[in-house]
């Protein structure tokens, strides 16, 4: 994306801005609706994650303890005190963040695989001690009450289209705290961190302070994640909000479309969720596993094929295509861990 | 808690913890052993031993081949299979950033649990028989004869593959090639052949593994995420490449959740073995006896 | 790349609106099971049950003693078939909700049953309640769902608090009649959403009445070994250990019992996976004697021929016999299908109504429950479950003594003595 001409770049923001917030308006079908929903939902998880994963090379595969957190957080305040759930995914956010300091401090000790595994140790725990845990409801889990409708309390019963834009709104949200980031001296050392790390030390980059900053936003801003999870399904517990699938789905998306880049998670949400419901569609009554198999070897077709991403694919071709020239393997990009 | 601690219960949980945490560690070798040799995490390991599940079980199901019998060709199959799966799929990803890596055996172990599925169905199927069901007497405390005799194996197993690191021309291989690639193929070393075979003895080890486990537990499709996270535990607390250091960690696990699911609380024993993780990694980044 | 991006999303997109169009004469009801992933298997016997109780809706059935059995379709709506509209949801809660959605929205489905699993069962209700849908609930225990104040929720089957009644009405039971005198009990339940619920009921009920609870154990189902949970268990030496587990931890902590030589008077164990016909297949006579908590059993024949006959038809059709969770899927569709049939008319409402004045008699279910009549929270209050004991091979019905087809063997002989 950042080799686009700048007016053609801008004009691509805008033409996707005006699709998206169209788009309801022309797929008026719930169902459809709420795949569209999934689809912003997980783009804007992937967008989060890669502020980590993919600009800084920290590989977290414990995200769902942030959105768990959100999810958690917002959700318990709601039903003890009868906050407002847009006070409670502020509140769960800075939550996340103050408990990715504490996994984070530790964890950043780590590098490559030790680090990822570690995650992984950590969103076990997290999910365990809040399915052992009374006042969280425990594995019982987290009822919210079926409420009226409106924009103050973030519940809709009979349609989806605000829901459509509350998560459009945190998906815009966290691109653009994500470019700010890229942008700002914080996103040059994250770059540095991930691709020198050793010179970057010895240049005097506190590799752990830029760590840690990338960590705090990538977790609030998968914790306003859980929030609007919560209140859209209205019922929580640790088997959905806290699993370590869902850190790898996360982790997922981002990786089909392409790490590092802005973009990337957005297509790989809509690719591996129109995969999902495709094929459940397509295979789901045949109670085969028919669906895992595709969504397995997809997987294994991009991360072998094109470690670059959907998006290093689509972005080759039109260089190439401009250029005239045969396309060749894409070079690898993404977090080399040591 | 009623009774007071017998010096007997004690004893018997902390072997109980001892015999499968040897099991866990001979699941952990083969992961131990293909990070070490080149750097990948296997994702799809406890899927590898899943298969040696379903090959024991199969054995068994179709021609009544008890597992210990077909454990030789287990074994074989898994090998074959392991460097099946080198050659085919992550001899492409071995100079690719570690995230490919990552997703290329985390696809494959969505892709194995799916086939899975697909041709054995979500059932739990059992080996209702063994020749090694029954109970023995270990120190005068009753123990059940598969666990010890699938602690035994394991035992066996893992020291025969240190044995073939340490006294053979192709184990001298794999170590020089897991020190110093580019040295090993200046010295003639097939890098190639060595991944294959690093990939083979791996997926064998958790075809034992899955076939001395058959013998007790049941087999299903998704089998293989009950092991994976303790042996991901084992291997990076052994240190990644280390065989001796995941057959150690395997013990200590082991006791530690056994043990520490007796005195603690059950629903918190693997809360404490992940702990213990964090606490080990943390204190010794590259583990108990892993190389910086 | 903005073409190709725009055409995925169209088409994953169309793929949710193709909207079959609603034939006049069909009632279309939505049925919501877990038709792939890890539960697939029961999935697909709750799709068959369900069919076969279309089926008999829709036939000519005249001498069958079931509800619209006789006579073509709804007769209330001018004969009118019922259609059901299969959906998948995997076990997972938020593919619940989704489907869910799609079924009321776009497949126009007057009613939805489902879900097996009680945590999809929550976000799929709840997506019922919002959009004004009756949904019927046919196997999830969970007492929290009814708990909820839902206008639009019925379950037909009885839940895990009435389960735990039932266990001590048992107690009490077998003490005056068999001169069984129980004192001290164990708990030693999987960590889930069930598992934990069952403990705190089965822990406030051991005080209510008076017995001695020794220990309370809740383990991790996805162990790899059980021996820490089975030491404690036998230190706390109980008469009776209450166990609810899944099918890998019931054979796990059964071979550990026989390894660790532990027999207490009697396991009373909650259905799941002592009640999976792999339990036996596996442990063959080390699951003897072994006490069961059942909602259905085919030995109840001996008391409703109707039982045998609608088994006959199922084994016809698809070579199975009924089980707890097929019988309770059955029951649902007709208990739906009624429903609608009273009210004459697909307006949710209407149907809503109609539900809350079920009134089934207990001879035209094949359920051994005395009925089917809806309390203020959409609970059936007619519904009880029934105790097994695992006898030469087989699930006999011990409990209630009325409908017992054998004779309860207590104590458990040991180990030592088999």
């Amino acid at each position: 994306m950042s080799r686009l001409p700048s007016r053609r770049r801008l004009l691509a923001i805008a033409a996707a801005a005006v699709v998206a917030s169209l788009l309801p308006l022309v797929v008026k079908a719930p169902a459809a609706q709420n795949t569209a929903i999934l689809m912003l939902m997980t783009a804007q998880l992937g967008v989060a994650w890669n502020l980590l994963g993919g600009y800084a090379g920290q590989v977290s595969l414990g995200h769902a303890a942030f959105f768990g957190c959100g999810a958690y957080v917002s959700t318990f305040l709601l039903l003890r005190l009868g906050l407002s759930p847009w006070l409670g995914m502020a509140a769960g956010a800075v939550a996340a963040a103050a408990l990715s300091m504490v996994i984070g401090w530790p964890c950043f000790r780590l590098r490559g695989h030790y680090f990822a595994m570690a995650t992984i140790a950590v969103g076990e725990i997290v999910q365990a001690v809040v399915a052992n845990w009374d006042a969280l409801g425990g594995a019982v889990g987290l009822y919210l009450p079926v409420a009226e409708a409106g924009w103050r309390g973030l519940v809709w019963n009979t349609t989806k289209l605000p829901y459509y834009y509350v998560a459009l709104g945190l998906l815009v949200l966290t691109l653009l705290v994500s470019a700010a980031v890229v942008r700002s001296h914080v996103g040059y050392y994250l770059r540095a961190i991930k691709d020198e790390p050793d010179a970057a030390r010895s240049l005097g980059v506190s590799l752990t302070r830029y760590k840690l900053v990338a960590i705090a936003l990538s977790s609030a801003l998968t914790a306003a994640g859980g929030t609007l999870y919560a209140q859209k399904e209205l019922y929580i517990d640790p088997g959905s909000v806290l699993p370590t699938a869902l850190s790898i789905k996360v982790a997922l998306v981002a990786i089909l479309g392409g790490v590092s880049t802005l973009s990337g998670p957005i297509v790989g949400a809509v690719v591996l969720t129109a995969i999902e419901e495709g094929s459940r569609r397509a295979f789901g009554g045949t109670g085969r596993g028919t669906d895992l198999v595709i969504y397995g070897l997809l997987i294994i077709a991009v991360a072998v094929f094109r470690p670059a991403g959907i998006l290093g694919i689509l972005e080759r071709r039109r260089h190439l295509a401009a250029r005239g020239e045969e396309p060749r393997p894409a070079p690898a990009a993404g977090g080399q861990g040591t | 808690m009623e009774q007071a601690l017998s010096v007997e219960i004690l004893v018997q949980t902390l072997l109980s913890g001892v015999l499968i945490g040897l099991v866990y560690a001979l699941v952990a070798v083969g992961l131990t052993l293909i990070f070490g040799v080149m750097d990948i995490v296997n994702f799809a390991h406890g899927e590898f031993l899943m298969l040696g599940m379903y090959a024991s079980f199969w054995g068994w199901a179709l021609f009544r081949l008890d597992p210990v019998v077909t454990l030789p060709l287990t074994a074989v199959l898994l090998f074959a299979f392991g460097a099946a799966v080198y050659r085919l799929v992550i001899r492409r990803i071995i100079a690719a950033p570690m995230l490919s890596q990552i997703f290329t055996t985390f696809g494959l172990m969505i892709l194995l649990r799916g086939a899975a599925q697909y041709l054995w169905k979500p059932d739990f199927r059992s080996v209702e028989s063994t020749i090694v069901s029954g109970r023995v007497t270990l120190l005068g405390l009753p123990f059940g004869l598969p666990q010890v005799v699938a602690a035994a194996g394991a035992v066996l197993t893992t020291a025969g593959v240190w044995w073939f690191m340490r006294s053979t021309r192709t184990g001298a291989a794999l170590e020089a090639t897991a020190a110093d690639k580019e040295a090993a193929a200046l010295m003639g070393i097939d890098a190639q052949r060595m991944f294959a075979i690093a990939w083979g003895i791996g997926a064998a080890c958790a075809g034992v593994a899955g076939a001395l486990l058959a013998t007790y537990f049941p087999v299903f499709p998704e089998v293989g995420a009950n092991f994976i996270l303790i042996a991901f535990v084992l291997v990076a607390l052994g240190g990644f490449g280390s065989v001796i250091g995941a057959l150690w960690a395997g013990i200590l696990v082991g006791v530690v959740e056994v043990l520490g699911g007796f005195l603690v609380g059950p629903a918190y024993k693997l809360v404490l073995v992940l702990a213990l993780y964090l606490v080990v990694v943390w204190l010794r980044p590259h583990g108990l006896m892993g190389r910086a | 790349m903005n073409r190709a991006l725009v055409s995925l999303l169209a088409l994953s997109l169309s793929l949710g609106s193709s909207t079959p169009a609603a034939a006049q004469e069909e009632i279309r009801i939505g049925v919501l099971y877990p038709l792939t992933g890890a539960a697939a298997s029961t999935g697909l016997e709750l799709k068959n049950a369900a069919e076969l109780a279309a089926e008999i809706v829709n036939a000519d059935m005249k001498d069958l003693p079931l509800p619209l059995a006789p006579g073509v379709g709804l007769p209330n709506l001018k004969n009118a078939k019922v259609k059901l509209v299969f959906a998948d949801h995997q076990g997972n809660p938020q593919v619940g909700a989704s489907e869910a959605e799609r079924l009321i929205t776009q497949e126009k489905v007057v009613a939805i049953l489902g879900c097996y699993f009680s945590a999809v069962t929550a976000t799929a209700s709840q997506v019922a309640e919002r959009q004004g849908v009756p949904f019927l609930n046919a196997d999830s225990t969970s007492s929290t769902l009814t708990q909820r104040g839902f206008k639009w929720f019925f379950r037909t089957t009885p839940h895990d608090e009435l389960f735990v009644h039932n266990f001590f009405a048992f107690l009490k039971d077998v003490a005056a009649k068999k001169k069984i005198q129980v004192k001290t009990l164990a708990v030693l339940n999987e960590n889930t959403l069930w598992g934990v619920e069952t403990a705190k009921l089965e822990e406030k009920l051991a005080g209510e009445q008076g017995y001695k609870l020794t220990e309370k154990i809740l383990y991790p189902a996805k162990s790899t070994q059980l021996t820490s949970e089975v030491q404690r268990i036998k230190g706390a030496s109980a008469d009776v250990v209450m166990q609810s587990s899944y099918l890998g931890d019931a054979i796990l902590a059964m071979k550990t019992y026989k390894d660790l030589g532990y027999t207490p008077a009697a396991i009373l164990a909650n259905d799941a996976g002592f009640n999976d016909s792999e339990f036996l297949k596996t442990l063959g006579k080390d699951g003897e004697y072994i006490l069961s908590r059942e909602v259905w059993a085919l030995d109840l024949a001996a008391q409703k021929p109707l039982i045998k006959r609608v088994n006959d038809m199922l084994q016809e059709r698809y070579k199975v016999n009924f089980n707890g969770n097929s019988a309770r899927a059955f029951t649902g569709i007709l208990t739906l299908a009624d429903a609608i049939n009273r009210a004459g008319s697909t307006k949710p409402e209407a149907i809503q109504k109609a539900l809350r004045e079920t009134n089934i008699p207990g001879d035209k279910l094949i359920m051994p429950w005395d009925g089917i009549q809806f309390d203020e929270t959409g609970q059936n209050k007619l519904g009880a479950g029934i105790i097994v004991q695992v006898q030469q091979g087989k699930y006999v019905t011990v409990w209630p003594f009325k409908l017992a087809s054998k004779d309860i063997v207590w104590p458990m002989p040991p180990w030592s003595k088999r």
